[in-house]
């Protein structure tokens, strides 16, 4: 008995020194992290789709709350000035989600661009919708605020043959995008 | 009917060990006999399966509503030790059959870095409850084929006449490589039958 | 002297994965590239000789029938630690050796280290059997990564080593090479040390 209570005083002993070093360790580093998440995954895109911009992008992010929803907004400014949005959105590719990047110039409505985040899509097939040989093809499409869901966007884009349901993964995030997109527009940001 | 694709995948395209790396160490060490690898390979597809069910309740019942995500390593290890050592006293109390065939496998198991791996991936594929279940199914029962598929080529090697410097691990991780060679074959497969489902 | 070869052992006597065959499975992983290989292996010096330090310590105090599962409390603590700091300072290296971070804690290195020298020797020693064990584990990642990335992209630690024309064996990064890569790996070291005792 008194065995058996050595035991398992010595184990619950190591553990909460385990756990608390952990915690501790975890305090320090959380900060360092969430940083190098948003500079080494997100930061690459958002510097693709909001080319152009003075400001540091990655300091500038924001999270607003759209219908109930947060959002993490990228803001480019030019001269002081915001003249592009960006934030990410999911759609169902082949694989699983599909997590793209999409980047408005708000000044004129049109789209400057998107960028795949992360994917699960076959290499070589449902991954080609990663390559700028497709993602270069939205740029500087202009979107019809007023129009029905499916024609916000003023040119349609062709999938790419072989990778069908990724390009429409795509397509399924970029639409969530624009929904948002109306709403973000409707706030001042300005102010923000 | 997506069930279909992922065991195949799971199975044949991207196999745990030919493909995934993960669960070298027994697959090397208990491939000497055709005995052992499937006394082992059935070890596994039971804990397995036992260990990614109980770990992703754990995982989405308990570290995440705590915020102890960073914890997952440590958590997940003591859950499939703690389990490891609840199936063997059970199986010696209940089954004594099956203990006497996989018992000694056991304790290997705890350290087999396909159980945690397993666990691990299906966290981070962001799998559902019946997704992550099969997935496990699936892994380890393509952990079984390519262990037996390894034990009956090291029988022939016994008696065949390999290189002195060759002999043993050595020839063993080159008949893995080509076998990893042959499951190459199988890339795309999913593609195709997804395809003709959906259609 | 005898500290020394405590320290020197790990090097070639009982260089793993070769010697000690053990740990596989990051060894056939994340040799991709030879950076990944390093960052792997300085991954597991750290866990590997911070473990043996603390499970020397503690091998009076932690009784015998709990002692694996102390073990296991302990290493996996190190492991989550590399997981944090990797991810706040080598973002890079965290993505490319991915779930094989996590699986530290299964390399059958460390808890073999951890039973069969450090529960049974001074703090000095088992630090010197750590970082030994480790240095040689991580020597043998860089090599096998180096070998792999050269004749599978043409490049070494990122920078082009081939000439321009090379065609590289992009077989060699895949699965199939590495299992065989690493199992002529240990034949050559077998036949070495065979002319080497005759």
């Amino acid at each position: 008995m008194k065995e058996a209570a050595h035991m398992i005083v010595v184990l619950v002993i190591i553990c909460t020194v385990c756990g608390v070093a952990l915690s501790g360790f975890r305090e320090m580093t959380a900060e360092r992290i969430e940083n190098q998440v948003l500079m080494n995954v997100q930061g690459p895109r958002v510097n693709k789709v909001l080319e152009g911009s003075q400001n540091d992008l990655i300091a500038d992010r924001k999270v607003i709350k759209i219908d109930g929803q947060e959002v993490l907004l990228f803001m480019g400014k030019k001269d002081g000035k915001p003249w592009a949005i960006a934030y990410e959105t999911l759609g169902k590719g082949f694989g699983g989600d599909l997590k793209v990047m999409v980047g408005y110039d708000i000044e004129n409505d049109k789209l400057t661009g998107i960028q795949i985040v992360s994917h699960k899509e076959t290499p070589g097939v449902g991954s080609k919708v990663t390559e700028d040989q497709f993602t270069q093809r939205f740029k500087g499409i202009e979107i019809d605020l007023k129009a029905e869901p499916e024609k916000r966007l003023s040119k349609k884009i062709d999938a790419i043959s072989g990778a069908t349901y990724s390009s429409q993964g795509v397509y399924e995030a970029i639409g969530k995008s624009l929904q948002l997109y109306m709403a973000i527009k409707k706030q001042d940001l300005s102010t923000k | 009917m997506e069930y279909i694709v992922l065991v195949i995948s799971a199975v044949l395209i991207k196999n745990i060990l030919l493909a995934e790396y993960l669960g070298n160490c027994p697959f090397l060490g208990t491939s000497k006999r055709m005995d052992t690898a499937v006394g082992m390979g059935l070890a596994v597809i039971f804990v397995m399966t036992i260990a990614t069910a109980v770990t992703y309740v754990v995982q989405h019942m308990v570290l995440v509503p705590l915020n102890l995500g960073y914890l997952q390593t440590i958590a997940f290890i003591l859950v499939i030790a703690a389990l490891v050592q609840f199936v063997e006293m059970f199986l010696r109390k209940f089954a004594p059959p099956l203990y006497v065939a996989l018992g000694i496998f056991l304790p290997l198991i705890t350290t087999n870095c396909a159980v945690l791996g397993t666990a691990i991936l299906c966290i981070r594929r962001d799998m559902n409850f019946p997704e992550a279940v099969v997935f496990a199914i699936a892994s380890a029962s393509g952990f079984t084929l390519a262990l037996i598929l390894l034990a009956g080529i090291r029988e022939r090697l016994e008696i065949s006449n390999v290189p002195r410097a060759l002999r043993g691990t050595a020839i063993g991780l080159i008949m893995a490589g080509l076998m990893s060679l042959a499951f190459f074959g199988f890339v795309g497969v999913d593609g195709s039958l997804k395809e003709f489902i959906q259609n | 002297m005898k500290l020394l070869r405590t320290f020197t052992k790990g090097l070639w006597e009982e260089l793993p994965p070769f010697r000690l065959v053990l740990g596989l499975c990051p060894v056939l992983a994340v040799t991709k590239s030879a950076e990944t290989g390093l960052g792997m292996g300085l991954a597991v010096i750290f866990v590997l000789t911070c473990s043996n330090v603390l499970v020397s310590c503690l091998r009076n105090v932690i009784p015998r029938k709990v002692r694996i599962a102390s073990y296991i409390v302990i290493i996996a603590s190190f492991v989550v630690m590399v997981e944090l700091a990797s991810q706040a300072f080598f973002y890079k290296i965290y993505e490319s050796l991915g779930i094989f971070i996590p699986l530290i804690v299964v390399n059958c290195i460390i808890l073999g280290r951890a039973e069969a020298f450090a529960s049974r020797n001074g703090i000095i020693p088992s630090a010197l059997d750590g970082l030994g064990i480790g240095l040689g584990f991580t020597m043998s990642l860089t090599v096998l990564g180096a070998i792999r990335e050269i004749l599978g992209a043409g490049t070494l630690f990122g920078t082009q080593v081939m000439w321009s024309s090379f065609r590289p064996f992009t077989f060699m990064v895949e699965a199939p090479g590495a299992f065989i890569s690493l199992g002529v790996l240990l034949a050559l070291m077998n036949a070495f040390s065979k002319t080497q005792q005759s």
